[in-house]
């Protein structure tokens, strides 16, 4: 490549590949280089696979196919893919990503003849973009408070959980948890007190679900934990877990040192539920937990 | 939406409320015999597409017979909602294509389809991290949606002789309406009609397709057509 | 001794399809063609004409060619069947013959590719 459109491609802010139907690379321009560590003329000529064998997925082979077979353009989104190049992230560390997050393209580049002989790929770095989209997410779906999900985020995830799990024939569980006597406790000792005990129990909860659970402040003094791939019995495992290591912080408050305990009802997703009937049955178990002496689990079977 | 979108009940009702152009009309702008070797050549680059398909993305298509009907620009987003009917909300994924034939491909999914597309790009629960949810699905979509789109309209090209470059996919809309760009739906703007049902994995996720061409594009078209009809004259 | 055909029936519901293939075949030899536009002419015109070769479109209304294809030959086991279609699919493709036909001829037609299979059916007889 020479002149004017050689020298563009050296200096824009933007990966650009191009590769021969067997996936050699022909060209590699100076972005990659930086980014990769390796040279034009060290990896010119060689397969793009074996500098980057994972690249080797049906997933970039797809698009790189639906280019070179169909002719049409195909795109590598970050949300799908994260990246197809893995390079270090520019700056820097930004606490979420250690790899540069990547937005790809590739489209076909034919020969006179018509014939598509080339692929091309483009890389653009997206990092910070995918960073904010993410901060932007955390702040829409999180509760200010107790740091746990908000009440709007249960209303889309359970719906869409509720259905996933129906469609796999997989169980699916929630708790219903709510502090006792939390009323008494702003009383006696202030909002602030109240506030501090929320915040302490949501990061007690928070700290004792596994990783795909998903804990919801549900209102006031009340919490919904969903429990993806889980039936009842492990559900009831993990309510006890939460009732007792709430029942053991002490929480600091002023000069004084606040316990508190909470009650839970837990319920299994059933054939004939929707998320509405699923989160009732729930609810009628932390009903009758705060009925019979609070303090305790009770599944709705 | 499944079925109602695609059924041959709303394509008679579509011809009550007279969205189709007239026959004389139509005749003026194609002869029906150029309909039906358009028709039959949109069936063979479909069948060409959906073989190739296999090879990148795991999704069976189901061939129905295309159906070519010439409509008025300004009745698109009337047809639209008609196909669609009341009720469910849908997404279209538009990918505009450029070449001697020049217009826009639509593709007409149910609105749970990006979720039901997941799958294909990998474990769902890996994807799902970082509750980047609704990206994830509407980005499935987009991408099996371009490629099906690439798959067609490519096909058709090439088969007609011609080589198409695309703007990328977008999704246009998520609930009926105001799908079609405003340029379409001017007066002069003519829509190719036509359908065809995808079928992924066990469930079925269906869905139409349906081209819209200039009336620039359509001169090119008959020549395209007359040549190819021409290795079977005598 | 390789048998010649002489009676061909085409089923395909697009006239222009049945039109393209008809000028396939080759001029030199006279052949003599019916016409169906879907399954079920196509069943009736078979048991009547009882042509040499049957040349079938799979995506027909009334009666789909894979249907027609099961009924003509239950009617007929040795009935000379070649599907010619544009859905060549893999999933499709086994499908058709398993029901029994005899090859497959993927559209469009060309001169060359009829010939092909005619000389294959000859050959076959």
């Amino acid at each position: 490549m020479e002149g004017l459109p050689a020298q563009i491609l050296e200096i824009v802010d933007l990966g650009v590949v191009v590769l021969d139907t067997e996936f050699r690379v022909c060209y590699w321009n100076r972005w990659m280089a930086f980014h990769s560590g390796i040279a034009a003329e060290a990896i010119t000529g060689t397969p793009i696979f074996e500098s980057y064998p994972k690249l080797n997925t049906p997933e970039f082979l797809r698009g790189a196919r639906m280019s070179l077979t169909f002719g049409s353009p195909a795109v590598f989104p970050q949300s799908l893919h994260h990246y197809l190049f893995p390079f270090k992230v520019v700056g820097t560390p930004n606490g979420m990503f250690d790899l540069m997050q990547q937005h790809c393209t590739s489209a076909p580049l034919r020969e006179p003849d018509g014939e598509i002989g080339h692929l091309l790929i483009t890389v653009q770095d997206v990092t910070e973009r995918a960073i904010s989209q993410q901060r932007l997410r955390e702040l829409n779906i999180r509760d200010q408070l107790t740091g746990a999900y908000n009440r709007r985020y249960l209303d889309h995830r359970l719906p869409d959980e509720c259905k996933r799990h129906d469609r796999h024939h997989r169980s699916l569980s929630v708790i219903m948890i709510d502090i006792d006597f939390f009323k008494k406790v702003n009383d006696q000792h202030g909002h602030e007190a109240g506030d501090k005990v929320l915040s302490q129990v949501a990061g007690k909860l928070m700290a004792t679900v596994r990783k795909t659970d998903c804990l919801v402040r549900y209102g006031g003094e009340e919490f919904c934990c969903i429990l993806p791939e889980t039936p009842l019995e492990n559900a009831c495992v993990l309510a006890d877990r939460f009732r007792t290591s709430v029942e053991r912080l002490a929480i600091a408050a002023g000069s004084t040192e606040l316990r508190v305990t909470i009650s839970l009802g837990v319920a299994q997703l059933r054939p004939e539920d929707t998320h509405a009937t699923l989160l009732k049955r729930a609810d009628e178990g932390l009903y009758d937990a705060k009925q019979s002496g609070r303090n305790r689990v009770i599944a709705r079977t | 939406m499944s079925e109602a979108i695609i059924s041959e009940i709303k394509l008679a009702n579509a011809a009550e409320l007279d969205l189709f152009l007239s026959e004389e009309s139509q005749q003026r702008i194609m002869s029906a015999d150029e309909r039906d070797t358009l028709q039959e050549m949109m069936n063979i680059a479909f069948g060409r597409a959906a073989a190739s398909l296999a090879e990148v993305i795991s999704i069976f298509v189901s061939l129905s017979v295309p159906c070519v009907q010439l409509l008025k620009g300004e009745k698109l987003t009337v047809y639209l909602e008609q196909m669609v009917g009341p009720g469910p909300e849908i997404s279209i994924v538009e990918e505009r294509f450029y070449g001697k034939m020049e217009g826009s491909a639509f593709l007409v999914f149910p609105a749970d389809a990006g979720g039901q597309l997941v799958p294909l790009f990998g474990d769902e629960e890996t994807l799902y991290e970082g509750e980047a949810r609704e990206e994830v699905e509407r980005d499935a979509l987009l991408t099996t949606g371009g490629i099906l789109i690439g798959a067609c309209v490519g096909k058709l090209a090439e088969l007609l002789g011609d080589q198409v470059s695309y703007s990328p996919a977008k999704l246009v809309a998520k609930t009926q309406g105001k799908a079609i760009p405003a340029a379409l739906c001017n007066p002069d703007a003519v829509a190719i009609v036509l359908k065809t049902d995808f079928s992924f994995r066990e469930e079925s996720v269906q869905g139409f397709l349906f081209l819209v061409t200039s009336q620039e594009s359509i001169g090119w078209l008959k020549e395209a057509l007359a040549g190819f009809l021409s290795q079977y004259e005598g | 001794m390789a048998k010649k055909l002489q009676t061909v029936l085409i089923v395909d519901d697009s006239p222009i399809s049945r039109k393209m293939l008809k000028s396939c075949f080759p001029k030199e030899r006279e052949f003599q063609f019916h016409e169906a536009g879907d399954g079920l002419q196509a069943l009736n015109l078979y048991r009547e004409l009882k042509p040499d070769l049957v040349t079938l479109d799979l995506t027909m209304p009334v009666m789909d060619g894979f249907t027609a294809l099961a009924e003509i030959r239950a009617f007929d086991p040795e009935a000379m069947v070649i599907v010619c279609t544009a859905d060549v699919q893999d999933k499709s493709l086994q499908e058709v013959t398993d029901k029994g036909a005899f090859m497959i001829l993927a559209k469009p037609p060309s001169k060359g590719s009829v010939l092909e299979a005619l000389t294959r059916v000859e050959e076959s007889a």
